[in-house]
Parts: C-alpha cells; structure tokens; sequence
C-alpha cells in the first residue's frame, strides 16, 4: 500500500519537474520573442546605412557605431523633447494623483449631501471616452481662452482629479483599509485632514503609485491631443518629435532607429527604478475592480 | 453602512465639518466634472447639429450631419469596419498572448521577476517610437520580417504599405503591448486557491482539465475587466494611423478615431466631425453594453458576494 503510494508520488514529481523545465524553455523563447524587436531596432542604431540593407543581415553590428547617435541628436533634439515632455508629465503626475485621492477620499469616508449623486456623475463620466469630448475642448481652450499652442491644455485637466477611474480607484483602495485606524487617531483628535495625510496616504501609496504610472503612460503615449495643441517645434515632445523627425528622414533608418532608441530609454529607466511598486500596484489593481 | 447609523447625528449635515471637508475635497472633481466632461458633451451634442466649420457663425441644420454620415460618407462605414477588425483582432491576440505568458510565468520558474519585466517593458515605451521601430521590422524589402519571409521561400510582403497586410501588422503590434494585462492575470492566478487544484488532481483530473474547470472560472472576473478596458483602448485607436499611416494605404487604416480628426482638424468641418464623435461614443457603448449584459451569464463569482 505505501510503496504503490510512494510509486505514485514519485512519478508525479518526475512529471512536474518535467513540466517546469518545458515551462522554463518555452518562457525563454517567448521572452526572446519578445525583446527581439528591440534588439533589432537598438541593432539597427548602431549601423551604417550599407550594413542595414546587407543579406542575409547581421544579429550584432559589425562596429558599434554611437557616432549614430551624435549625428541623430544634431537633429533630433532629444534633450529639449524629453524636457518638454517632462515638463508636461511631472505636474500632470503630482497633481492628478494628489487631486484624484482627495477625491477619493471624500468619497470613501466621509458623509455629505448630494454624495450619492457626485459619485453617479463621476461614475458616469468613466464610461464617456475621452475622445468624445476632444472638439468641445479643443473649442473651449482655443476660442474661449485664446489659449494656443501652450501646455495648459494638456496639463490642466490632470488638477481636476485625475479622471474618475483614478479616482475610482483609489476610493476602492481607501475602503479597503479598516476604519479603526481613522476612528482611533479621531478620538486622539486628529481631523479629516490629519487622517488622510498620516493615515489613509501612507496606507494607500501603492494606489497612488499606480495613479502616477496610469497617467505617465497616458501622456506618454499619447500623440492626438499634442498634435492639436502644440504648433510650434521647440514645444515638440518625444511623440511629436519623433513623429516629425521620421517624416523627414524616411528612408535614413540608422538615425530613425537611433532616435527611436533614445526614445525608449527613459522609459525603460523609469521602470527599472519604479518595477517592485508598479507590479504591487497593478497587481493590487486588477483585484480590487 | 451600519456604521453610519450609529454615530450621534449632527446638526446639519451641509455644515457640519465633515460635510465641509468633503467639498473643499471634491473642488477639484467638481471643476472637472463640469468643465471638462458634462459641458463638453453637451457641446458636442450641441455642435453636431450645426454646420460650423469654424469661420462663420454656426447655423443649425437639424440632424443633417447625420442623414450625410449614413447616406453619403464616403469614409464612415469601412472606417466602421476597420476599427472593429482592428479592435477584436487585437483584443482577442492580447488576452490569449497574455493569459497564456501569465499562466507560465505562474509556475516555478527562476527568475521569475526578470521574465516578467521582460514582458511587461514593451508597456512602458512612448507608443510613437513603438509604431516607428517596427514599421523598420515590418519594412518591405530590408525588413526583419521580409528575411524570415525569404528564408523560408515566400514572396515579400509590404506590412504597412499593403492594405491587406497594414491592420493585422498593427494588430500584432498591440498584441506584443499587452504587458500590462500579464501582469494582472499573473495577480489574479496567484489568487486562485490552491487547495482546488490539489482536490481535482486527488480525483484524477488532468491539465486542461483543472484549467477549463478551475483556472478559468476563478479567472472570470479578471478576464472581464481586461477584456473591457483592452476593448475600450482598442475601438479608439489613433496613434498608429497619426504616426505611421495617415489613414492609408487607401483607407486601410482610416479608424473612427482618425476620421474624426480628420474632419476636424484637417478639413475644418467641426460640427460634421462631432457628428462622428458621437457615432463612435454609440459603437462604444453598445460593446461595452454588451460586454456587461453578458457578463453575469460567464463571470464565476465565488459565494455569491457582490462587490
């Protein structure tokens, strides 16, 4: 009886070690899959023109060539686009996280009239796209305010709450954390104020952290909005640069690949740096809705 | 909400300080709830029955934009179609790619962390310079994908300049971005309790088994919120036919989303464009309502709890 039970168990292992190291090799490959493009793309950066169109072509460069590089930044001017597009992103992070957590902080603890119909409006609001309202706003900032070619428009939006799924969010975040804590530091006085900057902050710092991130990558990705409303070049950001600067050089793929790279790594940068709470954060994300 | 009820009463629950409190909070979510989102709408519902072009005063024309954009658009209805080919193309690649990538990266691997960073860096990329390096792999002579193609003995193929190829090509793209779905799938795996698995395994019940009768309807409710938020993100796709495609070739990628910045911010026709605007908003919703109404039908949910 225990050796047919011994057997068994021992086949088993057998099978799920088997399994892992399937798993393993199989999770190798698909990560080469994935990296690969850019691979290819950084591999191309570092290229001469007649080693690019070369057959079959080569998996590394013949000779690493960073000159690449200097000749693209003569063009392509990284440094200011990467300055403008932080100048865009970091006020539109601090703030839509700041204001989307006290939104949802009113929203999760505290009791006032008309709660009841500000949270339908919000919740509402999460189901209308963005894109619908483009043209009213567009409308508004450029004949309303006379605002034109200016960041404002871009910015702005991020200091009234940071859209209501962001504001969702961290409401369901907030309601996760036991209401002792609040009642225990309110008998030891502490105001509505108090309690969300030394209480419900700290506790929910993943879900603003995640805020941040949904919001970089937002901006980060988008191109639409810059377009409609950055005109002149030294506003460009990455994406309008980027997009400009392959419209002039279309078939000069060393200097588009380098430019492209260069585009890539504060990306890449800001998530080495950030990994362990955006993983947290999303993870935690996922389960709470 | 038991809670609530015991506490004292206030005197009046507009004044009180908690109330008080609670609207200086709310400034902000107000300001945007009116200005950047309510107003807004109503202006392009206003807008769309008008036919401003941005020079001359509106006039309004009743719902004439509307009769042109069913009746005479040339663009609309392929439009239509491509950003619907687009988006389930899409979506259904990126929740396979993504389940399948989350579930092996579930099991005991080393360097688990590493892999997932592997998969989810694509993610963090600006969008631009994603459509702009793989439009160098999709090229159509020089291309890493016109080698694979020749090595194996079949024609060339212009991924982007051939208006068969250019949605699919796209497609893929979206697919390899959908680092951020493995990441909450992988959450919501680690989440299904073991005990189950270990109970099916005891009575005999194989790998697919446990994974169509276990993994998937534990799975269920993570499923639905990234099959809803990639189907939403998918239907407005732009930035690829802004970066790379301006619409073509032909009108291959002319999506719902470019037409109206097309009408809009190319061709001046404002209230036509919010006209399109809210077609789009109507093709949206009617996905997402279908999505929900379906839900309760598919989505497992354990104890019958309601969140």
């Amino acid at each position: 009886m225990s050796e047919i039970a011994y057997g068994r168990l021992g086949s088993k292992k057998r099978r799920t070690r088997m399994m892992n190291i399937i798993t393993v090799v199989a999770v190798v490959f698909f990560a080469i899959l994935a990296i690969f493009p850019i691979w290819w793309i950084f591999r191309t950066s570092l290229m001469t023109n007649a080693e690019i169109y070369r057959y079959p072509p080569a998996l590394t460069p013949d000779k690493w060539l960073f000159s690449n590089y200097e000749k693209t930044l003569e063009i392509f001017k990284f440094w200011k686009y990467l300055w403008n597009t932080m100048v865009i992103i970091v006020p539109s992070c601090l703030a839509g996280t700041f204001t989307a957590t006290l939104c949802g902080y009113a929203f999760a603890r505290l009791r006032f009239r008309g709660k009841n119909l500000i949270w339908a409006l919000c919740i509402g609001s999460m189901l209308l796209p963005a894109m619908v309202t483009l043209i009213p706003l567009y409308i508004g900032w450029t004949r309303g305010l006379g605002v034109s070619d200016s960041y404002w428009p871009l910015i702005l939006p991020y200091f009234c709450g940071g859209g209501a799924f962001n504001i969702f969010l961290i409401r369901q975040f907030i309601m996760s954390i036991p209401r002792e804590l609040d009642q225990a530091a309110t008998i030891d006085g502490a105001g509505y104020f108090r309690i969300l900057f030394s209480i419900i902050m700290p506790a929910i710092r993943p879900a603003m952290i995640v805020v941040a991130l949904f919001i970089f990558i937002g901006l980060w990705n988008d191109l639409l909005q810059q377009m409609i409303y950055i005109n002149s070049s030294d506003k460009y950001t990455i994406a309008l640069g980027l997009t400009n600067f392959r419209g002039q050089l279309k078939s000069d793929w060393s200097m588009t690949m380098a430019a492209t790279c260069l585009s890539f790594a504060p990306g890449v940068i800001f998530y080495l740096i950030g990994q362990r709470y955006f993983v947290e954060g999303i993870t935690l994300t996922g389960l709470k809705n | 909400m038991e809670t609530v009820n015991k506490l004292p009463k206030r005197r009046s629950r507009f004044y009180s300080s908690e109330a008080r409190v609670a609207y200086i909070c709310l400034i902000p979510a107000f300001l945007g709830l009116i200005f950047l989102t309510y107003l807004p709408l109503l202006g392009v519902l206003g807008i769309s029955l008008t036919n401003w072009t941005g020079l001359k005063p509106p006039e309004f024309i009743g719902f004439e934009n509307y009769i042109k954009l069913f009746t005479s658009d040339p663009y609309i209805k392929d439009s239509i179609i491509t950003t619907i080919y687009f988006a389930v193309l899409s979506v259904i690649g990126s929740m396979i790619y993504s389940l399948f990538i989350a579930m092996m990266l579930n099991r005991k691997i080393p360097a688990r962390s590493f892999f997932r960073a592997v998969f989810y860096i694509p993610y963090v990329l600006p969008a631009v310079a994603i459509y702009v390096g793989w439009s160098w792999l999709y090229e159509g002579n020089f291309g890493f994908f016109n080698y694979l193609l020749s090595e194996i003995g079949l024609n060339k193929i212009h991924f982007i300049a051939d208006s068969s190829y250019v949605v699919p090509s796209l497609s893929l793209i979206s697919v390899w971005l959908s680092g951020n779905l493995i990441v909450i799938f992988l959450a919501g795996l680690q989440n299904v309790p073991s005990v189950y698995h270990e109970a099916a395994e005891m009575d005999g019940a194989n790998g697919w088994q446990r994974f169509r009768h276990i993994t998937l309807p534990c799975m269920t409710p993570i499923i639905f919120y990234n099959l809803l938020m990639s189907l939403i993100a998918n239907l407005q796709v732009v930035t690829p036919a802004l970066a790379l495609t301006n619409g073509g070739p032909g009108n291959s990628t002319r999506f719902l989303t470019y037409l109206m910045y097309d009408q809009a911010f190319v061709n001046y026709k404002i209230g036509y464009a919010c006209a399109t605007t809210l077609i789009i908003f109507a093709i949206l919703s009617v996905f997402t309502i279908i999505l929900f109404k379906t839900s309760n039908r598919w989505i497992y949910n354990e104890g019958g709890d309601d969140k």
